[in-house]
């Protein structure tokens, strides 16, 4: 890979893998950090990249999704990737909405959450995520749908008018 | 509660924006570029009808130039040996002041 290549293909996708990496990790050193990782990987080792197998935006995203995952087993050793309950938080009732909402995708155990934040924010199939996070398209479809099943429940109290209350959402 | 519908989901999940990149992100990953190395190794971009007006100007200026004219010399007069002559007297003769002895 060319320099040329190389600035190329960070100019179109690092707004993708940045904001990917702001999502899943929640804050923007742990973005920054997480997006110039993903980069530097891909100038040490192009030969990785496969244009058969997806594009390079999602290569970049697949990168960026393992090093989040290792960041986030270095800080939650003890934590369930995906089995754990979601239950909302107090914390949600003094955000605005989108606050709201971040905090809620936050409370997805990781599997869901990248798994949601891949299909709904930077919209890969299925089978793109699928090989993205290197998983059946069956499971990325289950975890998915558990996903969204849990934000309703717990985003429910931001129902147009309404306000969040303390634990009234199971 | 009533869950979110599908749609009121869709509809919150979207007020949830990400920022963009920092402009810091480009400083960590892309390459320096130093003024020097741009010197030596560095590329330019010229379109093409630029470049053809360029070297058509280059073309022109080569082919029309004033040629300079040659600077008038004497004329070289050929040397012949014609006039030499070869030495008659081979004897030597030294011729002495006459105070000096010897």
């Amino acid at each position: 890979m060319t320099e040329a290549e190389f600035r190329s293909a960070f100019e179109q996708n690092k707004d993708a893998v940045y904001r990917f990496a702001w999502r899943m990790a929640g804050s923007a050193e742990a973005a920054e950090d997480i997006a110039q990782e993903a980069f530097l990987t891909l100038l040490r080792q192009p030969m990785r990249f496969d244009p058969a197998r997806g594009s390079m935006r999602n290569f970049l995203l697949a990168i960026a999704r393992n090093l989040a995952l290792k960041r986030w087993r270095e800080e939650h050793r003890f934590d369930e990737l995906e089995d754990q309950a979601v239950m909302p938080s107090a914390d949600l009732e003094n955000r605005e909405t989108a606050g709201a909402v971040g905090a809620a995708v936050a409370l997805l155990p990781h599997l869901q959450r990248e798994v949601l934040i891949l299909a709904e924010y930077e919209e890969l199939s299925l089978e793109e995520i699928a090989r993205a996070v290197d998983a059946e398209v069956g499971t990325v479809k289950s975890r998915l749908f558990r996903a969204r099943e849990n934000l309703r429940r717990v985003l429910a109290p931001l129902r147009e008018g309404r306000r969040l209350t303390h634990g009234t959402s199971k | 509660m009533e869950l979110l519908s599908e749609k009121e989901l869709n509809d919150l999940l979207r007020r949830w924006e990400a920022p963009a990149a920092p402009p810091t992100l480009a400083a960590k990953v892309l390459p320096r570029r130093s003024s020097w190395r741009w010197v030596l190794a560095g590329t330019i971009r010229v379109p093409v009808p630029v470049g053809l007006a360029l070297l058509a100007a280059m073309a022109a200026l080569l082919l029309l130039r004033p040629q300079p004219r040659p600077a008038a010399t004497a004329p070289v007069k050929p040397v012949s040996l014609a006039d030499f002559q070869p030495v008659r007297q081979l004897e030597p003769r030294i011729i002495r002041r006459a105070n000096e002895s010897n």
